[in-house]
């Protein structure tokens, strides 16, 4: 019962900070909400919260299946028709880097962070149910050669994938919305989940 | 703070207090290069394209922070009256410009293009030429791109453009 | 050559004034009579059918051109150069009469204090047509002025003289343009030489290059934005994101303290702020919080309400025969009902102006298409004589009649003013997007009665828009009573097949809670799009050929000859068929604008619901035509705007305010859209230059959802047009 009381609890207030969160133009911090771990009657804490992490727009977004980047919280093509080209960079001389540079752009909203580009076709995630989307992962020959090591060093280090807490502000000058889960609760969520042995649950 | 910057073959130090003022500021009013345009300052509709090292940038949305030890081209640099970039020569026999604001920029995304891709299809221009001009010269500007493609490989090219 | 004495008023020999010894003055005086007929559809027909009438300055001394001491001519023009090519075009024409090269030409903006300022504005395809007689009679003048200066220099008879690219030679001598005009301080000033024939002229009617066209090549600094004065700032004024809203009061504390602030400027209609720079004027400006007020939070489904035909006032702007009384059954009349969107400039360039106050003296470099309008508009907000006010028009970055309206000249002056220097201040891409001066949605009922044989009985036009020339500063109050229906709004909206013995036109006028203005070709796009559309179905129905069923309603004056002709031209050249392709259809359409008749083929194909325009053969008769390249060329854009502004843009409006507010969000035309074949026949079935940039946007709406129809069946009755998802073609 407590338990429950202290999980909507802390449903409610993560609800509002997400709210108080679009209207603040102040650096967001999840401290406040704080799943007990240990405590938790989710068998599969770890994996829902890394997936509801991947799956947020911050990251499917770069993760499509056909090679057209999406943008917004809705996640619309690309304008312009843009897309991933050859090597996921962008098209001969249209590339990402033409608008997107190592670190976001307060004064144009666009977004930015270091080798800004589409995931391989092979990482396509778009349309893959969340258990997919961990096989692809794990399997070496979809994700660039990568150990269980190496996918932990990149997921919790890599500053494309952690540009998802600081995505800045769109054209408008609004601030984009970050994925559901904290990034220092991402990645303890990560590294127990590998710990853990990387178990999918079955959906 | 102070910043060292290359337009044009030329040096430049500048004096900036916000180092993330995009370049095109920079260029048009410290260093009064009025050719790169400003159209809608969220790197959309491409009138402010510069070369960086080379390669089309977008310069409303570039750090100024970014381009210090870095080459920066502009259509000032890319080609004069004496002697014009091919792209230029190209605009000028196919009669490209109507208004004129944004061709600036469709020349830097086509100068850029064509050091990547000497004979673009037109299935490479529609990729890679992105711009938006609202005159809607485009009928004249693919043919100028690929009048473009042919004066350079036929013509050696000219020593002062492209950094 | 009945149509040549309309716009023919000789420059009287009394107006003719010379100042400097450089510059001439030539005066056209021919108003607005325009807006005199208080018969409302006599003034409405005679709109539509009138040759333009140029109404530059009328009572002082203006600079038309100067002869530099490199024998140069500077020829100061009236009217502004936004892309159109005007400047190429007049200069061509002054080549003609001046007998100079097209090397020896200059032409800079006539600037308000100096130079003659068009009282009316650039705009309506005008600036050839208007200029055509004038400018040729004054360059003519002044080269008989000149040559008889270098009689008396080189002591022989004028009448002995010939000139080759601005040189005079006679009695084995010789002098230039500017040896002959220098020192000489009274003018005699002859009446007006007859003009050259058609046939004797070397550069009009030839496809001459474009006189600025290396200045946009290079980059040279030209445009408004370009433009710097010594010790210039940089200003911001807030604009607000809602309709209608009002400007209160502004908490400008935070602002104050913001870096690179001189000075924040709370005026009683807005607030501004002058900084160092750019960025720094418009970060200041994002902090001062705004106190606006709003009466409604308009919608998408709120405007398209407002705009419905019959929500309106009425006005009959055009009648034959008894379409009333030939439609009153409705189990006999076909009805269509037809929609566009509202649709934003987008011009490239930004508004703005860089204003200088020094006392009692302004300066204010803006693209502006109405520079005495912006002079008169700073003096009086200023409370200064007009005199002191030099509006120096810049080259435009785009115009299509969105500088038609130039209230930010008045703030930058004010600006200005507050800080003793020059202040240069734009809009942000967004504040373009949300204060822009809208093509105003349509609506728009067709009802037209088939005879047996299968021509028209009777056919009825009802459009109903938000207002164009309504509420904008350049057309006089006193057109509203006089006019009713909005002269913009019904562009194009008049029925152009006059052997229909019933038929009619009607406009609704609609007051919309935002600005509604002129956009290129003003309803003649959408309501072309209408008619058109019908007439295709009216085709369809009887089994007519689409062209064919045209040509039987054309009547046979003058007109109707020059209209049938298009048609004719354009179906030989496109090869016109109502068969599908290889997967392409074919449509046609056909439109009157302002004299000009444009009849247009595209070819069509849709994959994966997305409709691809591959070629279009545009014939069009614009009468004389003094540069054919450049009015191929603005066809060519002409073309490619319409199926930018047919297949992509449109503005929403939601939670009150317009969106989207950029580009790509806002979908326009790009290259990849573009048809990779345009073809233009150009006829010439007048002696004098007619309207040019706009007719060519009158077809392409309707060619293309024609062409639709002929690939699925489906009749697409709404701009931008929209295939479902689900149709295969």
């Amino acid at each position: 019962m407590n338990v429950k009381i202290a999980l909507i609890f802390s449903l409610l207030l993560f609800a509002g900070l997400i709210v108080g969160f679009t209207d603040s133009v102040a650096t967001s911090e999840y401290t406040a909400v704080v799943y007990n771990q240990s405590d938790s009657p989710l068998p599969n804490r770890n994996f829902d919260k890394m997936m509801d992490v991947l799956t947020h727009q911050r990251c499917m977004n770069c993760h499509p299946n056909d090679n057209i980047p999406k943008q917004g919280d809705e996640s619309h093509p690309h304008n312009f028709g843009v897309a991933g080209g050859e090597n996921d960079h962008g098209f001969q001389a249209i590339k990402c880097t033409t608008c997107h540079q190592p670190e976001n752009n307060a004064y144009s909203g666009v977004p930015g962070a270091p080798h800004w580009g589409l995931a391989p076709a092979s990482m396509a995630w778009e349309g893959l149910s969340r258990a997919e989307i961990a096989e692809s992962m794990l399997n070496m020959k979809t994700n660039g050669g990568k150990d269980h090591k190496a996918l932990v060093k990149h997921m919790t280090e890599d500053e494309l994938v952690l540009w998802a807490w600081q995505p800045g502000v769109d054209a408008s000058g609004k601030l984009r919305e970050v994925p559901p889960v904290s990034e220092a609760e991402f990645k303890t969520a990560v590294k127990q989940w590998f710990a853990n042995g990387a178990v999918i649950p079955s959906e | 703070m102070t910043l060292a910057l290359t337009v044009n073959s030329t040096s430049h130090t500048i004096e900036i207090a916000d180092e993330n003022t995009p370049l095109l500021w920079v260029i048009r009013d410290m260093l009064e290069l009025k050719g790169t345009k400003f159209g809608c300052g969220k790197a959309a509709c491409g009138a402010c394209t510069v070369h960086v090292d080379g390669e089309a940038v977008r310069s409303c949305s570039y750090a100024v922070k970014f381009a210090e030890g870095k080459q920066i081209t502009t259509i000032e640099g890319l080609g004069d009256e004496k002697n014009p970039h091919p792209v230029q020569q190209a605009w000028i026999e196919e009669v490209v410009p109507q208004c004129g604001y944004c061709q600036p920029g469709f020349m830097m995304a086509t100068a850029a293009l064509l050091e990547k891709v000497s004979s673009p299809t037109d299935d490479d221009i529609d990729k890679n030429i992105i711009n938006v001009c609202r005159c809607a010269t485009y009928y004249r500007m693919r043919k100028a791109i690929h009048r473009a493609a042919a004066l350079m490989s036929s013509l050696p090219l000219p020593e002062s453009q492209n950094t | 050559m009945n149509q040549d004495k309309k716009n023919t008023k000789k420059v009287s020999r009394r107006s003719f004034l010379v100042r400097g010894g450089l510059g001439t003055a030539g005066v056209l005086a021919l108003g607005t009579y325009l807006f005199r007929n208080p018969i409302r559809r006599v003034v409405a027909g005679a709109i539509n059918t009138a040759d333009a009438p140029f109404s530059g300055n009328t009572d002082t001394p203006i600079v038309w051109f100067e002869v530099t001491t490199d024998n140069y001519i500077v020829l100061h023009s009236p009217k502004v150069e936004m892309g159109q090519g005007t400047f190429t075009g007049l200069a061509q024409m002054a080549a003609d009469e001046l007998e100079v090269s097209m090397t020896q030409m200059r032409v800079v903006h006539a600037n308000s204090a100096s130079g003659n300022v068009d009282g009316f504005a650039t705009g309506g395809s005008t600036s050839i047509s208007s200029l055509w007689m004038p400018l040729r009679e004054l360059a003519a003048t002044m080269r008989e002025m000149i040559s008889s200066e270098a009689a008396k220099k080189l002591n022989v008879n004028t009448s002995d003289l010939s000139i080759t690219d601005g040189v005079i030679t006679g009695g084995g001598k010789s002098m230039t343009y500017a040896e002959a005009v220098m020192g000489v301080k009274d003018w005699k000033v002859p009446d007006t030489p007859k003009l050259k024939s058609l046939s004797d002229y070397k550069f009009i009617g030839k496809p001459i290059a474009r006189v600025d066209l290396n200045d946009k090549v290079f980059g040279a600094p030209i445009f408004g934005m370009d433009a710097t004065l010594p010790d210039m700032l940089y200003g911001a004024v807030a604009r607000p994101s809602l309709i209608g809203a009002k400007y209160i009061d502004a908490n400008t504390s935070k602002a104050e303290n913001m870096p690179g602030v001189v000075k924040i400027i709370k005026e009683k209609d807005f607030v501004g702020v002058v900084a160092n720079s750019y960025i720094e004027a418009h970060n200041a400006k994002d902090a001062i919080e705004v106190e606006w007020e709003t009466d409604k939070n308009w919608s998408t489904a709120d405007i398209r309400a407002m705009v419905e035909v019959g929500k309106g006032k009425a006005y009959v702007i055009q009648k034959e025969g008894h379409p009333d009384e030939s439609l009153e059954d409705p189990t006999e009349t076909i009805i269509s009902e037809y929609w566009s969107p509202i649709g934003a400039h987008a011009q490239l360039e930004p508004n703005g102006a860089l204003a200088s106050v020094e006392g009692e003296r302004v300066t204010v470099m803006i693209s502006t298409q109405v520079v005495g309008l912006t002079r008169d508009e700073i003096a009086k907000r200023l409370d200064l004589d007009k005199n002191e006010v030099n509006v120096v028009p810049t080259f435009l970055g785009g115009g299509f009649g969105r500088r038609l309206h130039t209230p930010n000249a008045v703030q930058a002056a004010v600006l200005s003013k507050a800080v003793g220097k020059p202040v240069k201040c734009f809009f942000t891409r967004k504040e373009e997007f949300q204060n822009d001066t809208f093509r105003p949605p349509t609506h728009h009922v067709l009802k037209a009665k088939l005879k047996i044989d299968g021509t028209i009985e009777a056919l009825e036009h009802n459009v109903s828009s938000g207002d164009v020339a309504f509420g904008s500063p350049i057309v006089p109050r006193i057109a509203e009573p006089v006019l009713g229906a909005d002269l913009g709004a019904w562009r194009g909206g008049m029925i152009q097949y006059g052997a229909i013995a019933n038929y009619q036109a009607i406009s609704w006028r609609v007051k919309l809670p935002f600005a509604t203005s002129w956009w290129r070709s003003l309803g003649l796009l959408a309501n072309t799009f209408a008619i058109e559309s019908f007439m295709d179905e009216l085709a369809v129905k009887t089994n007519r050929n689409p062209a064919e069923f045209r040509l039987a309603h054309i009547q046979d004056d003058g007109r109707g000859k020059r209209l049938k002709s298009v048609i004719e031209a354009v179906v030989e050249k496109s090869g016109y068929s109502d068969e599908v392709i290889n997967g392409k259809a074919m449509g046609f359409a056909v439109s009157t604008d302002t004299n000009t008749p444009c009849a247009q083929v595209v070819e069509v194909s849709i994959h994966e619901a997305e409709i691809k325009v591959h070629k279009v053969t545009c014939a069009m008769d614009p009468g004389l035509v003094v540069n054919p390249d450049q009015v191929r060329a603005q066809c060519e854009g002409a073309i490619i705007m319409g199926i930018s502004a047919v297949l992509y843009e449109k503005m929403e409006v939601v939670d009150g305010a317009l969106t989207p507010t950029i580009y790509g969000p806002y979908q326009m035309a790009l290259m990849k859209h573009a048809p990779k074949e345009i073809d233009v026949v150009l006829l010439q079935g007048a002696e004098v230059p007619g309207a040019v940039g706009e007719p060519p946007l009158g077809p392409i709406g309707a060619a293309i959802a024609n062409a639709v129809f002929r690939l699925t069946g489906k009749r697409l009755r709404e701009m931008p047009l929209n295939l479902d998802k689900n149709i295969v073609s």
